[in-house]
């Protein structure tokens, strides 16, 4: 949005304090959501619970429908709606909670292009093996994108998503890529990442920051999520510092607090609903 | 290694050895990891292909995409990267990330969308490098894969106007410079003494928004008042493509040195005394 309408939208969010019913929306999780949404509502909720501010997760089938950006997860707080996890953050800065405050400029620098790197990477990864690989997309998802709606809605709107996801690949040069070259780049992605960490508890020592909820929810979901093949958790699995990572942080923010909101055994794939008539 | 390794790229100008950012990033490594390469520069005859642009040309390979190539040149042990440690290698990889989706959107807008820049500079500039009748379609369909980029990849709603998008872009490329600028401080590379790949990229990245002229200029402007990143392009433009540079100046300034020998000849040499200064002044700076 212009710079005018930000400034504007920051002013309001400051006035007031973070309230008790914020709501996060996403897809329905056990028959419709898909890899790439999941991790990014993971790594919104992991935020949020590192921030300390309470959340509560509803389920909508139509919640990539009701998003100011057509993205999901997306919070309602108060009397504004916000949605992806970088205009999240300002929001949330906005209202005086902050991970990265105590960074300097160089750190803050690092920590930005460390995000783009999973967005970059992991998340185009994502993206691909659910939309432009074959198999995948045959056995899951498109029965989970068009679980919720009736026969043909179902499948028009899969094809069309899939249309949609299939040119910007093309777009950014993944088009001609074949599996096993994005199984390598989601392999590369995870050493920087590893080496990045190394033996420190969270990528900026003792403090977790945004970084550490995006790596979180997109690698725990990575490895919870059972696909056609286990490929892309095998190559997360190699490194045994982002696995003790990722336990951490669900150990720390999410079973001590007894929320409880994570899949404990992936998203289960095949049976779905019968579809309605 | 013995073999003959030749780079198929787009020429220079305004100072550079190429205006496209990919092949720059091609020819900087190549030249900080001593890599031999031939570059042949695409010319407006029918010889070589236009697509995939830049080509690295082997006895058995042929390699396109920035990416692809270093991994190539690195495999055949030239490697600018020796000295990095792990973490810094991680690290180069998380900041081309970041160049990619901030900066590059901005850079391609500059040069193929802004209408002011596209149809009097970049336009003429490729179709003059490009044989006929192709010249009429190549540069058109360049701009339309550029448009398109920056579309996809940003221009989801709320955002449904261009300029709302171009205005996004234009605030993330200058946000990515200003943390390209911190991160670099007052060191001269990257990573220390010695340029490794980070380097190439962001010399490729900024080097064409640096030098080229253009009228539309907004973010050249924000780049030159970072004057730790302007000196960093200028530093590898002196220290490593100066010769090639140089070899392009010597017949002009032989041209003008006959031209001061004529006058003295005709004795003329008192009324000219001024064009003999500037001519010795143009020597000198051609010899630096």
């Amino acid at each position: 949005m212009s710079l005018v309408a930000e400034a504007f939208v920051s002013q309001i969010a400051a006035a007031e304090p973070w309230p008790e019913n914020a709501t996060l929306y996403q897809q329905l999780k056990g028959e419709q959501i898909l890899l790439s949404d999941n991790a990014a509502s993971l790594a919104v909720q992991a935020f949020l619970q590192m921030c300390n501010l309470p959340i509560k997760v509803v389920c909508r089938a139509n919640a990539e429908y009701m998003s100011p950006s057509g993205k999901v997860p997306f919070i309602h707080v108060g009397n504004q709606v916000v949605s992806e996890l970088g205009p999240i953050v300002q929001f949330v800065k906005a209202k005086g909670h902050s991970l990265s405050d105590g960074l300097d400029e160089v750190q803050k620098a690092e920590m930005k292009a460390y995000m783009e790197l999973v967005n970059n990477m992991l998340l185009t990864a994502e993206l691909y093996l659910q939309w432009c690989d074959e198999a995948t997309v045959g056995e899951i998802t498109h029965a989970r994108y068009g679980s919720p709606y009736p026969w043909p809605l179902n499948h028009i709107l899969a094809y069309q998503k899939q249309w949609e996801v299939r040119r910007k690949m093309k777009a950014i040069g993944w088009g001609k890529k074949t599996l096993d070259q994005v199984l390598e780049d989601v392999d590369q992605c995870c050493q920087a990442l590893s080496q990045r960490l190394g033996t420190q508890p969270y990528f900026f020592n003792k403090q977790p920051t945004e970084l550490d909820a995006l790596v979180f929810g997109h690698l725990y979901t990575i490895l919870t999520t059972q696909l056609t093949s286990d490929e892309l958790s095998e190559k997360v699995k190699n490194y045994s510092n982002l696995l003790a990572f990722c336990r951490r942080i669900e150990q720390h923010y999410f079973e001590d607090r007894g929320k409880g909101c994570l899949p404990q055994h992936g998203l289960p794939r095949g049976a779905m609903s019968a579809p309605r008539i | 290694m013995a073999a003959p390794l030749e780079l198929s790229c787009w020429g220079g100008g305004w100072g550079l050895p190429s205006v496209h950012s990919e092949s720059l990033v091609v020819m900087a490594y190549a030249k900080f990891s001593g890599a031999p390469l031939k570059v042949n520069v695409i010319d407006n005859t029918w010889r070589g292909s236009r697509g995939d642009v830049p080509i690295l040309t082997t006895e058995d390979n042929i390699v396109s995409q920035p990416a692809k190539i270093l991994n190539f040149l690195r495999k055949q042990k030239y490697n600018a990267d020796y000295e990095l440690s792990a973490r810094q290698g991680a690290d180069t990889l998380a900041y081309i990330a970041l160049l990619e989706e901030k900066l590059l959107p901005a850079v391609l807008h500059t040069f193929w969308v802004e209408n002011d820049n596209y149809f009097t500079v970049t336009k003429p500039w490729f179709a003059s490098r490009i044989p006929f009748p192709l010249s009429l379609i190549l540069p058109g369909r360049m701009s339309k894969g550029a448009l398109n980029r920056i579309l996809l990849t940003r221009g989801e709603p709320p955002l449904y106007h261009l300029q709302e998008v171009e205005a996004q872009i234009y605030r993330d490329a200058k946000e990515c410079l200003n943390l390209l600028s911190h991160r670099l401080g007052t060191s001269q590379f990257f990573f220390g003494d010695m340029p490794s790949t980070l380097d190439a990229y962001v010399f490729g990245f900024l080097a064409p928004l640096y030098k080229v002229r253009f009228p539309k200029v907004q973010l050249q402007e924000h780049l030159k008042q970072l004057s730790n990143l302007c000196r960093f392009c200028d530093d590898i433009l002196n220290s490593y493509f100066r010769h090639s540079l140089g070899g392009k100046l010597a017949p002009l300034q032989l041209s003008f040195i006959c031209v001061e020998y004529l006058h003295i000849l005709l004795g003329l040499y008192k009324q000219n005394s001024l064009l003999i200064e500037e001519v010795c002044a143009l020597s000198l700076n051609a010899g630096l």
